[in-house]
């Protein structure tokens, strides 16, 4: 299925072809390994939980595009807006950005044919898929968490919620964190050790830094989420008393735990979004990033930072007034990082040629709701003023700015930009840029009033508001402002799928992009890379003397790594060529192995213990079997 | 609010200075490097320096002083030696118990405080967490069980001043409202003493019929009318609850219409409420009312 | 790509077609990072130590906001057995380092027979802290306060890491016996002993926890 660069060139590549076709049909996506097969799935599965989330803002919306409203119960708002937390966080945007756009192209940007642990990497998204479907079910049955998505306890616990509502949150992010914290370990060791022979750690892409950074991120936040899930199944379900204040235990535990956990979150999901923003600029204004090594060092120290100062949540709980001071210091102090990257990317534009085409303008778009997401943050950073406005529609407005406008756009913008490599089409040029435009007027109509909202003292979390507060007319012209977002973000998946069946076709690098995703076919061969690219800078693809080297190397038949499955490994630093792994091709048990910890989760829920028993047992025995075969040459 | 404005415009200087960068840098799009400079990497580098670094440090210190060395004094709990009173303020869902140590006063959903007073309100919750937020007086505190944390509560001038929970507390969260009411000392001197007394004794028929049905029926399994057998309290204290400007937390106004309306059906008015609908009669509900209603 | 890598990628061992104790020691020879799935291994233990950091954090939380700690009626935990039983699991770090330093030198027989070493003595040391966990759960019930959540909880997290670091030298071991020393299992070995370094070091942390109202 490849087309390659010369006629002389396809005899070589008849054998890479033949040890890495895929298995076709449906067999083929449930057991594939592949790191591009699997960031497909995850595409599709997260754009669905999208949709779903989606509709739940549309729901809360609606139910709010006037006072005293009746379209949702109480009871029914509460698990919607639970749900619109908890499924854009933990089933979209993390899901998206790093298992569809990191799996998809960090071992391409690498130079690499896979990830390290393709199977792994498979187990991670069948299990993503087992936690969202475990966590709806909930939501079809009628059961769904309704405490919101930081899910505060006391409401949280048995006694103010006796349904299995808060069970289904509590194992449903155990769940869902152990897909993470495996991705997590599959990227690092990818970048650490895959990277193409010469790619030093100083010529790596920025969106490769990105991701380095969200994975240790997720791999030191994630214990503390599972650690208060545990905690809060412990005490519903056996009765313990972690979060009871009559028997020695504390509410403010989960507080604590949850926001250590929290707070990174936050970081993991918009430094994904940094990486696309740091990939499209350079593309798009023809000119080298400014100052890289400091860019890469912010991304590193955005992410690190971000874990002292989680009690900024926290600022109206009646902590003493030097704990929330050092952490207001603490939080002023991550603006830093995140101001040199913003100039950085500035002045790069300014320097640059730009050319404002669709991928750009999600970028500017980013950047611009960034500003205003970044500068609300710092507000709310001076403690008196966030002791008025915290829990307020103004922390509404700050969030939904940083989330959506600024990790989201680059994600849209990133999904126009990849689109012609993944496919081999273009998308429609015209339409994606009034997509962009509708976007992001409906983007600022819904979510810039809600400053102002909060301001004027509406609470969030609210199913219904009084009339006579003068809050109607904003909250009429915010859901008015949602949905026109609706219809741009519609307008953005009707462009990609007509253009996928009648788009131009793309070839290799319509863009003019300098990652090593552009020199290889679109789309990429299983095998990504037939020779493996020679690398010198961090701009691989504007090395024009090097990709003609490996042009004819490939006529020459040499450096292909063909003998079985394979890809180099080198050393950490410096990207010495050390040894040739050998990757497993298919594998059935990533998809049965979370099947069956699925069928654990279940049990628990059900409180069929000893069951869940069982189901660890078979779960246990599969991890067994997948590393019985090893994988060999 | 004078923090706010100023922050308001620095952030606008910030925003209208990169936007104008960006605006910028659509202008020139024809031409490489920066104005007046061209290709200059090094002082890209230092603009990079400048906006990324050097100004945020300077206008964040200066934000981080004002804010949180010198403003913060006035949101810190209040040294209690430096109160005139103190008032227990206990959050229940969806409803707010309000207590005057040193009393015998319990009333609920409306506070009273005197004008030009340093207030103690210590909070603290019955149940899940809730925060007690009057906009206009004070900062915003969680209440958190196990806790009992202060706030200083201050007016200055006379008035009703609105406020609502502001911690997702539960079904009814959007509607757990309170008033705050500042009065002259002696106005509030007056309102206390009556809050302290035990119920006045009402002689209409209608009242006397009502104040039956309200000990016999399961109104008293829940609400406490000091000076009577009905001394529960798991909802709110109704004592003097004629005295009150709005009822359901601040949800409806206090008159003989809506009280009978929410007596009828609570969860019509507040769906998921912890009063149930009892199933009461017209006729029932007008006794009620009517005793009820004498209650000043 | 330099000449020296070019030439190097001509002939370099396939680590995964060393299939026996031979071509293990090779390939260990000529590789200058260390493989995946030791990194893998690493980061995975990152995780775990994090986990158990929260754990304990969280019993010193619970214990500075208390005023009675543990509270009445529970007695201060016996300090003898717990550090005994620690000490003992401490040790099985040196049969494993050994295991992983016989796997590298290629010799499978003397790798085996450390692991079962390690084994036997890691089985004893759960024996004996299952049965202290129960006189403990008769002497009182995490049901009943935040000190008996959090210390049983510690507890039992503790354990439960201890039967999958028994379970993962028995799959290693399995392997060994059947298969042979091949690099796969070379990494495996390797993988389990930095487990079990792990694991024993959390196991200190986690007993002067657990004995921190005694010491």
């Amino acid at each position: 299925m490849a087309t390659v660069v010369s006629p002389r060139a396809e005899r070589h590549v008849d054998r890479l072809e033949r040890i890495w076709a895929e298995r076709p049909g449906l067999i083929g996506w449930l057991t594939t390994t592949d790191h591009k097969r699997i960031g497909l799935l995850y595409f599709f599965t997260s754009l669905a939980f999208f949709g779903a989330g989606g509709v739940e803002a549309l729901l809360i919306r609606t139910q709010l595009i006037g006072p005293n409203q009746h379209l949702l119960s109480p009871q029914a708002y509460d698990e919607v807006f639970t749900m619109h937390g908890v499924t854009m966080i933990f089933l979209f945007v993390i899901p998206m950005t790093t298992g569809a756009f990191g799996n998809y192209l960090v071992p391409l940007m690498i130079g690499s044919r896979d990830m390290a642990f393709p199977r792994m990497n498979a187990l991670s998204y069948w299990i993503f898929l087992g936690s969202g479907l475990f966590m709806y079910y909930a939501l079809v049955s009628g059961h769904a968490p309704n405490s919101g998505w930081f899910d505060y306890v006391p409401l949280a616990s048995k006694q103010y919620d006796p349904g299995n509502n808060i069970d289904f949150y509590g194992y449903g992010l155990i769940f869902n964190g152990i897909a993470s914290t495996a991705a997590a370990i599959n990227f690092i060791v990818t970048i650490f050790k895959l990277r193409a022979p010469g790619m030093s750690l100083n010529r790596m892409p920025l969106f490769c830094y990105a991701f380095l950074a969200v994975s240790f991120a997720l791999l030191f936040a994630l214990p503390a989420l599972s650690v208060a899930c545990l905690f809060l199944e412990l005490d519903r379900q056996l009765g313990f008393h972690f979060y009871d204040a009559g028997f020695g235990g504390d509410p403010l535990l989960w507080q604590n735990l949850f926001w250590i956990f929290g707070h990174p979150e936050v970081y993991i999901i918009i430094l994904p979004a940094f990486g696309i923003a740091t990939s499209i600029i350079p593309t798009f204004v023809h000119r080298r990033m400014v100052w890289f090594p400091l860019v890469a060092l912010a991304e590193i120290m955005v992410a690190f930072l971000g874990f002292g100062v989680w009690v900024h949540h926290m600022f109206a709980v009646g902590f003493a007034t030097l704990t929330t001071v050092y952490f207001a210091a603490a939080s002023l102090i991550i603006v830093i990082p995140s101001g040199i990257q913003l100039f950085a990317w500035i002045t790069t534009i300014l320097t640059g040629t730009p050319e404002f085409e669709t991928p750009l303008l999600w970028i500017i778009g980013f950047i611009i709701f960034f500003i205003i997401g970044g500068l609300s943050g710092i507000t709310v950073a001076a403690i008196p003023f966030d002791q008025q406005v915290t829990d307020s529609y103004y922390i509404v407005a700050h969030f939904h700015f940083v989330i959506f406008g600024a990790a989201v756009f680059p994600i849209l913008g990133g999904m126009y930009y990849w689109f012609p490599k993944v496919t081999g089409r273009m998308y429609h040029e015209g339409v994606g840029k009034l997509s962009f435009y509708l976007t992001f007027v409906g983007t600022f109509v819904t979510f810039f009033p809600m400053h102002i909202l909060g301001i004027m003292g509406m609470p969030r979390r609210v199913y219904t508001y009084p009339s006579g507060m003068g809050w109607t007319f904003l909250n009429l012209l915010q859901s008015i402002g949602a949905y026109v977002l609706t219809a741009g973000l519609v307008l953005i998946v009707a462009n990609l799928v007509v253009s996928y069946f009648r788009g131009e076709p793309a070839g290799n690098d319509p863009f003019g992009g300098d990652t090593l995703e552009w020199s290889t076919t679109s789309p990429p061969p299983p095998y990504n890379y037939p020779v493996i690219p020679t690398i010198s800078s961090a701009y691989a693809m504007w090395d024009k003397e090097d990709r003609e080297r490996d042009n004819r190397r490939l006529d020459r038949g040499e450096g292909l790594i063909q003998l079985g499955h394979e890809t180099p490994a080198s050393t950490v630093q410096d990207a010495e060529y050390d040894e040739i792994l050998a990757m497993p091709p298919h594998s059935p048990w990533p998809p049965v192995t979370a099947l069956s910890l699925l069928g654990m989760f279940a049990m628990l829920l059900l409180h069929h213990y000893a069951i869940a028993a069982g189901f660890v047992v078979v779960g246990l025995l599969m991890l067994f079997a997948w590393h019985d075969k090893e994988v060999s040459v | 609010m004078l923090l706010w404005w100023w922050m308001l415009g620095a952030s606008v200087i910030v925003f209208l200075g990169a936007v104008g960068m960006l605006g910028l840098a659509w202008f020139r799009r024809r031409s490489a490097g920066l104005p007046i400079f061209g290709e200059r990497e090094d002082i890209n580098q230092r603009l990079v320096l400048l906006f990324g670094i050097g100004i945020p440090t300077v206008v964040l210190t200066v934000l981080f002083a004002v804010s949180n060395i010198y403003l913060i004094g006035q949101t810190a709990p209040p040294a209690v030696a430096s109160t005139s009173m103190t008032i227990d303020v206990i959050a229940h869902q969806w409803w707010w118990e309000v207590r005057y140590p040193g009393t015998q006063a319990v009333t609920a959903n409306e506070i009273h405080i005197p004008i030009t007073t340093r207030v103690n309100v210590v909070g603290t919750t019955a149940d899940v967490i809730h925060d007690l937020w009057v906009p206009q007086l004070a900062r915003k505190i969680d209440l958190v069980p196990g806790r009992k944390n202060r706030v200083l509560m201050y007016a200055s001038r006379s008035g009703t001043y609105g406020g609502q929970c502001a911690e997702f507390c539960g079904f009814q969260h959007a509607h757990m409202g309170l008033r705050v009411v500042a009065q002259s000392p002696a106005a509030f001197r007056s309102w206390l003493t009556s809050m302290a007394a035990p119920a006045t004794s009402s002689t209409g028929a209608g009242a006397q019929a009502g104040r039956q049905l309200f000990m016999s029926a399961q109104c008293a399994s829940c609400h406490q009318i000091r000076g009577t057998s009905a001394r529960a309290t798991v909802g709110p204290d109704l004592t003097h609850v004629a005295s009150r400007s709005t009822l359901a937390a601040a949800e409806i106004p206090n008159d003989p219409a809506h009280l009978a309306a929410w007596i009828s059906n609570p969860q019509a008015i507040k769906p998921g409420d912890r009063m149930p609908d009892l199933g009461l009669s017209r006729t029932q509900v007008n006794e009620i009312v009517a005793y009820l209603d004498s209650l000043h | 790509m330099s000449e020296q890598t070019r030439a190097a990628m001509q002939g370099v061992t396939r680590s995964m077609a060393a299939q026996s104790g031979e071509a293990v020691t090779e390939v260990v020879r000529h590789q200058r990072a260390q493989p995946s799935g030791w990194w893998g291994m690493v980061l995975f233990l990152c995780a775990e130590v994090t986990l158990f950091g929260t754990l304990l954090a969280t019993y010193f939380y619970l214990d500075f906001d208390a005023s009675r700690w543990p509270p009445a009626g529970i007695a201060p935990p016996k300090v003898v057995l717990p550090l005994v039983a620690t000490g003992v699991l401490v040790t099985t770090s040196i049969p494993m380092a050994l295991a992983a330093r016989f796997a590298r030198a290629g010799r499978r027989s003397p790798t085996a027979w450390m692991i079962v070493l390690a084994l036997v003595v890691q089985c004893c040391y759960l024996a004996a802290q299952v049965l202290l966990f129960r006189h403990d759960l008769l002497q009182f019930k995490p049901s009943q306060s935040a000190y008996g959540s959090i210390y049983f909880t510690i507890l039992a997290a503790h354990h439960a890491h201890v039967v999958l670091g028994i379970l993962l030298g028995l799959a290693v071991l399995w392997h060994l016996t059947l298969r042979g020393l091949t690099n796969y299992w070379l990494i495996g070995v390797r993988g389990v002993a930095l487990y079990w370094h792990v694991v024993n070091a959390l196991a200190v942390l986690v007993v002067l926890t657990q004995l921190s109202p005694s010491l």
